[in-house]
């Protein structure tokens, strides 16, 4: 069968063409596509959907930031102390002077509760910390650090900014004891040795007996408030710890990985010198320009804390 | 070969039978000497060769050459050719019946690669792996963010022998949750909740809920539910699936203020005016995203039963302080159900608690059976509805003084009687009304009789 033969191709091929202008960013496929208007209109309405979409999707993640940016922009450090309401006025308004003028100085704040302002059941009152200190933080719901500081210390150094002197993630870092018996002298429970500095909650000091309760900082958060009501908890309270709250705290701190693992200990004289007491062997005694003097002990028995407070009130209005 | 005329002039080529104008030419194999000589084996041969095939060939010889047309015929893509009416095959009756056969589907081609497509699909994403597969992949159905943690032996090991049937409950127990996860993509995690000596100076006996839960989440990193039951529970109905049922609607189903069913009397929201407000807020912050337990109330206050726990730092902490030993050496006498009460305990003491903390509708996931909280087994909160199609059933203390292998084998039978398919039912039907026929012969007999 015969076939009339194709028309012979040009021998010399027309250039490329060039592409149209106005057509730049899409691709021919998509533009195949958009050929249309209904197909236009529903690709409208799908890149509507699919934005929708994915904001609904951030939207969680979007305020959880948000809250996050907000919680620092209070005072960065509050000054919580437990007064004693039957305890000498003077010695309780110079106390309460001496935290409000150094928190003045660094742009923090202050907070001064009663401790028979909370229902402690019976417990010592020196329980009335860990509730103080879950007050405070409902109080200043937007400040990050909370420094307990009993009324047996002192801020004799009000130079020193607590924040850069301790709370820096890589000052803490190198502040830091790893690896140390949580209990001296040989409790099996170690501070552990892989801990970063921006992941610490609770700052603490340990002098001769175990963990100090007259000066530690505190992080805001949910883990606080956790480390608060498990260290609150009734059946601690009634268990007539010998040192009540300070044992309690040892003890969760020992049984509980989740609490060791946000604690740090740092060397007693960053925060908490002992004038007098049983101070860490090492670096637990008070030296001169040290940040905080802590007369341990001072509020009990037949001592007189505004006696043996005196010279250093005295140097500080000097 | 070409039949195209020869470009020669000079008419037909005919090689060896007109004169010789081709002699300088390819002499040809067959031509034995000249071409005047023409023999008839050299004529022969040359035909062959315009032929193709020699003479003696016989033709036809193999199955395939013989029964081709025969075979092309029957088969329907030779429709076409039959429409023109050409090379009509009369076969035999059978073969006729064939065809038509083979046309009609050729012409129902289209309905029938459809109706072909959904058999293929629904054999692979039903009757194969496959569909578990996909309901495992968390792009289609998330089966793997959920495990089931099934608590088997419970209170066996040291303490006691297992008879026969603990052994039958345990087997049906575990069968049953084994379908039920291969099912629907979930993990089965069996643990052996036998009682050891797992310290050196303390018994945690029955308290390794925790370390088990732990162990789990450790095991399965990528779940985000662990769903724990205990021995004597029993899925009824193995065709809800956890989505569906409880994730997708945690809103509807779950409650957050206590106060909406409260045996324990527990004062909630907490009073304590030092707390923040979203510990004293009777819901927490009210998101879905904050549940991070969910557990029953039975008559008597929290069952840890069935409940679901999800993986979260919150949990972290939360099993990390539920077995503390102050509390074990203060209160294990006085904590019958162990780390249940410990739960209460820290539910009602602990405010950090209380926000991350939802409870479910009992029968949505752990429904009783009448002798657990009552013994009519009438109270619609607690105990389990035929009509409702409970989801679980919970023989919760069978083994004080009930027989919970015979709960079991009830329940057991009662789930595979709900769930049949149609052709059992259709079965049953049947043999259930020819015993009827029978049973009402022998009483018209006995009648008579009397």
């Amino acid at each position: 069968m015969h076939f009339a033969m194709p028309p012979r191709k040009t021998s010399r091929p027309p250039p490329y063409a060039a592409r149209q202008s106005k057509s730049i960013g899409i691709p021919p496929a998509l533009r195949n596509l958009l050929r249309d208007r209904l197909r236009l209109v529903l690709a409208v309405i799908a890149a509507i959907f699919t934005l929708f979409w994915l904001l609904g999707r951030s939207s969680d993640g979007g305020s959880a930031v948000r809250l996050k940016a907000h919680a620092g922009s209070g005072a960065p450090v509050v000054i919580v102390t437990v007064i004693d309401p039957t305890a000498d006025r003077t010695w309780t308004e110079k106390i309460k002077k001496n935290r409000e003028d150094y928190a003045k100085r660094h742009g923090y704040s202050t907070f001064f509760p009663q401790n028979d302002d909370y229902p402690l059941k019976g417990a010592p009152n020196s329980w009335a910390k860990v509730p103080a200190l879950r007050h405070a933080m409902t109080l200043n719901p937007t400040s990050q650090w909370f420094w307990y500081l009993d009324t047996t210390a002192l801020i004799v150094n009000p130079s020193i900014a607590l924040q850069s002197h301790a709370l820096n993630p890589s000052k803490l870092e190198k502040l830091m004891i790893v690896n140390e018996p949580v209990v001296p002298p040989d409790s099996v429970i170690k501070t552990f040795g892989n801990l970063k500095g921006d992941r610490i909650d609770v700052i603490v000091t340990q002098d001769k007996d175990g963990l100090c309760q007259s000066s530690f900082v505190l992080r805001q958060g949910e883990w606080a408030k956790y480390f608060l009501d498990a260290w609150f908890d009734p059946i601690y309270r009634s268990y007539n710890f010998q040192k009540a709250e300070a044992h309690a705290l040892e003890h969760i701190v020992q049984w509980h990985g989740t609490i060791l693992a946000k604690l740090a200990m740092i060397p007693q004289n960053a925060i908490n010198s002992y004038v007098a007491g049983p101070a860490n062997a090492k670096n637990g005694k008070y030296t001169e320009g040290d940040m905080v003097a802590t007369f341990f002990g001072c509020d009990k028995e037949k001592r007189n804390c505004i006696d043996e407070m005196q010279p250093y009130f005295d140097n500080l209005e000097a | 070969m070409s039949r195209s005329p020869s470009p020669r002039p000079g008419g037909w080529s005919s090689p060896g039978l007109n004169t010789p104008y081709d002699t300088g030419g390819r002499a040809s194999p067959y031509s034995n000497g000249g071409t005047h000589n023409v023999t008839w084996a050299s004529a022969q041969a040359r035909s062959a060769e315009v032929k193709g095939y020699t003479a003696f060939n016989p033709r036809n010889q193999g199955f395939f050459s013989r029964h081709f047309r025969r075979i092309s015929t029957s088969l329907p893509f030779s429709a076409e050719k039959e429409k023109m009416g050409r090379g009509r095959y009369q076969g035999s009756k059978v073969v006729q019946l064939l065809q038509r056969i083979g046309r009609s589907l050729y012409r129902l081609r289209k309905p029938l690669t459809v109706l072909f497509l959904v058999i293929f699909s629904i054999v692979m994403f039903y009757v194969t792996p496959l569909h578990r597969v996909y309901r495992r992949s968390s792009m289609f159905g998330g089966g793997n963010k959920f495990v089931i943690i099934l608590a088997a032996n419970q209170g066996g090991g040291v303490m006691e022998w297992k008879g026969p049937r603990e052994w039958a409950i345990e087997r049906d127990s575990v069968k049953n949750k084994k379908k039920y996860v291969k099912n629907w993509g979930y993990d089965l995690e069996i643990v052996d909740m036998s009682t050891k000596k797992r310290y050196a100076h303390e018994w945690r006996e029955s308290w390794e809920k925790v370390d088990t839960i732990r162990n789990a989440m450790r095991k399965y990193p990528h779940a985000e539910w662990f769903w724990w039951m205990d021995t004597n529970t029993f899925i009824m109905e193995p065709s809800y699936s956890l989505q569906s049922r409880i994730f997708n609607k945690l809103n509807k189903i779950t409650y957050r203020d206590i106060n909406h069913y409260n045996p324990l009397n527990i004062s909630h929201p907490p009073a304590d005016g030092y707390l923040d407000p979203e510990t004293l807020s009777a819901v927490g912050d009210g998101k879905i995203s904050s549940i991070n337990l969910i557990v029953p109330q039975d008559c008597g206050g929290f069952n840890l039963g069935s409940f679901f726990v999800r993986r979260s730092v919150w949990t972290d902490r939360l099993l990390d302080i539920w077995w503390d030993p102050v509390g074990y050496e203060q209160k294990h006498m006085e904590w019958e159900h162990k780390e249940q009460d410990a739960l209460e305990y820290m539910y009602t003491n602990q405010p950090w608690i209380r926000p991350h903390v939802a409870f479910i509708q009992q029968r949505s996931i752990n429904s009783f059976p009448p002798g657990a909280c009552g013994e009519k087994g009438d109270n619609p909160k607690i105990h389990y509805q035929e009509k409702d199609r409970d989801f679980v059933v919970n023989m919760a203390g069978c083994e004080w003084g009930r027989d919970c292998w015979a709960e079991m084998y009830n329940y057991r039978q009662l789930s595979n009687r709900l769930n049949r398919n149609p052709w059992e039912k259709f079965k049953d039907g049947i043999s259930d009304s020819i015993k009827k026929m029978r049973e009402s012969k022998k009483d018209d007999k006995k009648k008579g009789n009397h």
